[in-house]
């Protein structure tokens, strides 16, 4: 190439360079109001779109995240007790064991006008349970049997047998309440209407959803007018986003990325201990699994603490199953669990003949399983396990760890209840052995502590049988706990009281900008 | 007696491939870029050999109190990953692997394209067939048909050499078929048939020497695809699995610290780099030595 065609391009992409960065800056330009008005707009990144936009159909935190916003529930968990709360609901009783007499909250319409009262609460719940809707959360009113109308503003919830967790069941996002005009009339899985403090505006599949404010809304309407749910699938670039004021906020932001983003000027990061735990569970119906001797083993061999230290604080070492944060934990589990100890360890492994044992460690290749995988895998190795490591996509992970066709993995729980019966009966119940109980667990003990907890009524009697089953499970070793999760969110500092719940979820109502 | 004669009438011969030999090097030794290559190639080729001597750590060793430490740490010039895994013994056994995983598939898809070519270029009742298969796999974008292959095998080291000495296997074939079909029209061939010699041994004895300099030209470039696609699909997760020190596979591990510990996903990024360059540079340098009309061109 010559000296002057060489001059030519350099100065064409100088040239082309310039205009690129003009537009950019162009774009991120125009947010800014000029009189000095706090803007009242809000944008968020999620890495993924939404599933659907029906609390009943759906049941994933991204869909949440945004039904959250436009629908309510009946009761809703306070942040700090992280006991019920009214929310719908103006006040319960409950005559008897079986019996849930709910009084509702006058004057409320939902965004289509339909008037928010006991028909649409029973409607409401009776979708939920139809069989024929097929309700991913259907579980939740599993135990209830009969919803009745009493009178306009008083609905009437009958059990079969006493349902402890129904307060925490009825503050689950998936119970909450939807327009029957709209469900009857159009699609809520696409169109969304409920009472919240939002009201859905657009849906563009794949790339954004906007809401706008509600206001006629019950209470005091939002100080936020619009806000986007923004798909941004690369987190590095959802961070760059953040930075450069494209997006006002993230949540669950990566243990790899938190340094940056916490590096970042004009950036606030909360992080609170959350209601996640993630395990290492054995499938117990394979050998050597279901030797409690190589369990027992492994447990001594794992080394959380080292786990824990690689995740930049956002991890919390505990190994009780039920965690700090979630309904039924008592503290002295914290020291029942079995602690690292690799000699004892490598002993136990000898003592059985199972030294240089072949396992496969299968690891879903997101979030931090395959960090686990990795640290896990170095330290079996030196109590004399040779450990392999598998990798999946998400969604053929789930279905080989759902058939139970593997035989050490990683997974996690959200406890979006927060509440340790719906920790234990789901993840490690017999009865649920082929769907959720992936573990394939099944102790009659156990068992019956968990239906225990399930149908009792008396919080604190619950919290006793929680506990119990809690410990028996920590002996007998199904799952070895790796960390208890930290929840994120990252936010511009314009952003005030964006607060975000252990469970994971936020509210954009109390929100503000300035 | 008759020992003697033969062995005198054998150091002919190598004599005479020896001269021939010392004029392709010399050639060779003629283009900087190719020697700056051979130099290269040689470096990783000891390296890999003696991998367990000169690095002092397990490529598989985590110390996790020492993660992410930069280059020129104390004890690891090339610092460590986020695992505190020495970085040059990862590099250093990810050379093995490389090497190994190309010489496989190199190897493999030579000898099947050669057998296929030298079928195709002799007997015309078979060219067609194998030509058509050959055009065939040709219609693929090449890692398309690596990820094909891998999807339909599974994901390991293994299954990636199966599917690039695939992948390998039409162009060698064509190339083998061309040279073929312009020998076996030479006179020596047709009179090496009328002596009544069996065409096994025409094709191997004496059409088959005959592409050997195409052949070693294309072996070598071949071998820079070879480590360059196990290093793709491994970065894609579909060769090397964790904690595997391949090369594609760290840089896929080390991406998501880009920002914090860029030096995790860039030198086993620059040992690709290296050393596919170099396999591509010594393979032009091979062609200009070995095809003598090259000199036309330039």
């Amino acid at each position: 190439m010559n000296k002057r065609k060489f001059l030519g391009l350099a100065f064409f992409l100088v040239a082309g360079l310039l205009v690129i960065s003009g537009c950019s800056s162009e774009g991120s330009g125009g947010e800014s109001t000029g009189d000095g008005e706090a803007p009242t707009e809000i944008t968020y990144a999620t890495t993924s779109d939404a599933a659907g936009l029906s609390p009943i159909d759906t049941n994933d935190s991204v869909s949440s995240n945004v039904t959250y916003q436009v629908y309510e529930t009946l009761f809703t968990q306070n942040p700090e007790t992280l006991e019920p709360e009214p929310l719908l609901a103006e006040s319960y009783e409950t005559p008897d064991d079986n019996t849930w007499v709910i009084k509702l909250k006058e004057d409320i319409t939902f965004h289509d006008g339909t008037p928010f009262n006991a028909e649409a609460v029973k409607y409401t719940f009776e979708q939920l349970k139809d069989p024929d809707r097929a309700a991913p959360r259907a579980s939740l009113l599993e135990p209830v049997e009969s919803i009745e109308v009493q009178d306009e503003y008083t609905v009437v919830l009958k059990t079969e047998e006493p349902y402890g967790p129904m307060l925490a069941a009825l503050s689950h996002t998936n119970a909450a309440i939807v327009s029957p005009t709209a469900d009857k009339e159009g699609n809520i899985n696409k169109e969304p209407v409920g009472t919240g403090p939002f009201v859905f505006e657009e849906w563009v599949e794949g790339d954004q959803i906007t809401l706008k404010r509600n206001e006629d809304y019950w209470r005091e309407p939002s100080e936020i007018e619009t806000v986007t749910f923004k798909v941004v699938p690369e987190t590095s670039t959802a961070i760059s986003m953040l930075e450069t004021g494209e997006v006002q906020f993230i949540d669950a932001v990566p243990s790899d990325h938190i340094s940056r983003v916490e590096s970042l000027n004009g950036v606030e990061v909360q992080k609170s201990e959350g209601t996640r735990v993630s395990y290492l569970g054995f499938n117990m119906e394979k050998e050597p699994f279901n030797d409690p001797e190589f369990r027992q083993a492994v447990a001594y061999g794992v080394n959380q603490e080292s786990y824990v230290s690689q995740l930049n604080g956002l991890g919390i070492h505990n190994e009780s199953i039920i965690g700090p944060k979630v309904f039924g934990y008592n503290e002295e589990a914290t020291s029942a669990a079995y602690e690292y100890d690799p000699e004892k360890a490598k002993q136990m492994i000898q003592d059985n003949g199972y030294e240089g044992q072949e396992v496969t460690l299968l690891a879903a290749n997101r979030d931090n399983y395959m960090k686990m995988a990795e640290i896990v895998q170095s330290q079996l190795t030196e109590i004399g396990i040779n450990a392999s490591i598998e990798t999946m996509e998400w969604a053929s992970f789930l279905d080989t760890a759902r058939q139970g066709d593997y035989e050490m993995t990683f997974l996690g729980w959200a406890n979006s209840t927060a509440d340790g019966s719906e920790l234990l009966y789901p993840n490690l119940h017999s009865d649920n052995i082929g769907s959720s109980n992936y573990s394939r667990y099944s102790n009659s003990e156990f068992d019956n502590l968990v239906e225990e907890s399930r149908t009792i009524v008396d919080q604190e009697l619950r919290k006793e049988k929680l506990h119990e089953a809690n410990l028996l499970a920590m002996e007998k070793v199904p799952w070895v706990v790796m960390n208890h999760g930290v929840v994120t969110l990252a936010y511009d500092e314009s952003v005030e009281g964006l607060v975000v719940d252990p469970t994971g979820m936020w509210s954009l109502y109390p929100v503000s900008r300035k | 007696m008759p020992a003697v004669a033969k062995a005198k009438k054998k150091s002919d011969g190598e004599k005479k491939n020896n001269s021939r030999l010392v004029e392709i090097a010399k050639s060779l030794l003629k283009n900087k870029l190719s020697v700056i290559g051979l130099t290269i190639i040689a470096l990783i080729v000891l390296t890999a050999i003696f991998s367990p001597f000169i690095t002092s750590y397990g490529p598989y060793e985590q110390n996790l109190g020492s993660t992410k430490l930069g280059i020129g740490s104390e004890g690891h010039f090339l610092g460590t990953d986020n695992y505190g895994r020495d970085m040059w013994s990862r590099i250093v056994h990810g050379a093995v692997i490389s090497l190994l995983v190309g010489l496989c598939s190199v190897g493999l898809g030579l000898l099947g394209g050669v057998i296929l070519g030298l079928l195709a270029g002799y007997y015309r009742n078979l060219d067609g067939i194998i030509m058509r298969i050959v055009d065939l796999l040709f219609a693929f974008p090449g890692i398309l048909l690596a990820m094909l292959i891998i999807a339909m095998l599974g994901t390991s080291l293994v299954n990636v050499v199966i599917a690039i000495s695939i992948w390998s296997i039409p162009g060698c074939a064509r190339i083998v078929r061309g040279s073929v079909l312009s020998i076996k029209k030479q006179e020596y061939i047709l009179a090496m048939r009328s002596v009544g010699a069996s065409d096994w041994r025409i094709l191997f004895k004496h059409i088959l020497p005959n592409c050997t300099a195409p052949l070693i030209v294309f072996g070598t470039m071949r071998m820079a695809t070879a480590i360059l696609s196990t290093s793709a699909l491994s970065y894609l997760g579909l060769g090397a699995q964790p904690p595997t020190a391949e090369w594609g596979a760290m840089i896929a591990a080390g991406q998501d610290f880009m920002w914090e510990a860029p030096h995790i996903a860039i030198i086993p990024g620059i040992a690709i780099m290296l050393t596919v360059f170099s396999f591509n540079v010594v393979g032009d340098g091979l062609r200009d030595a070995l095809d003598p009309n090259m000199d036309v061109n330039h």
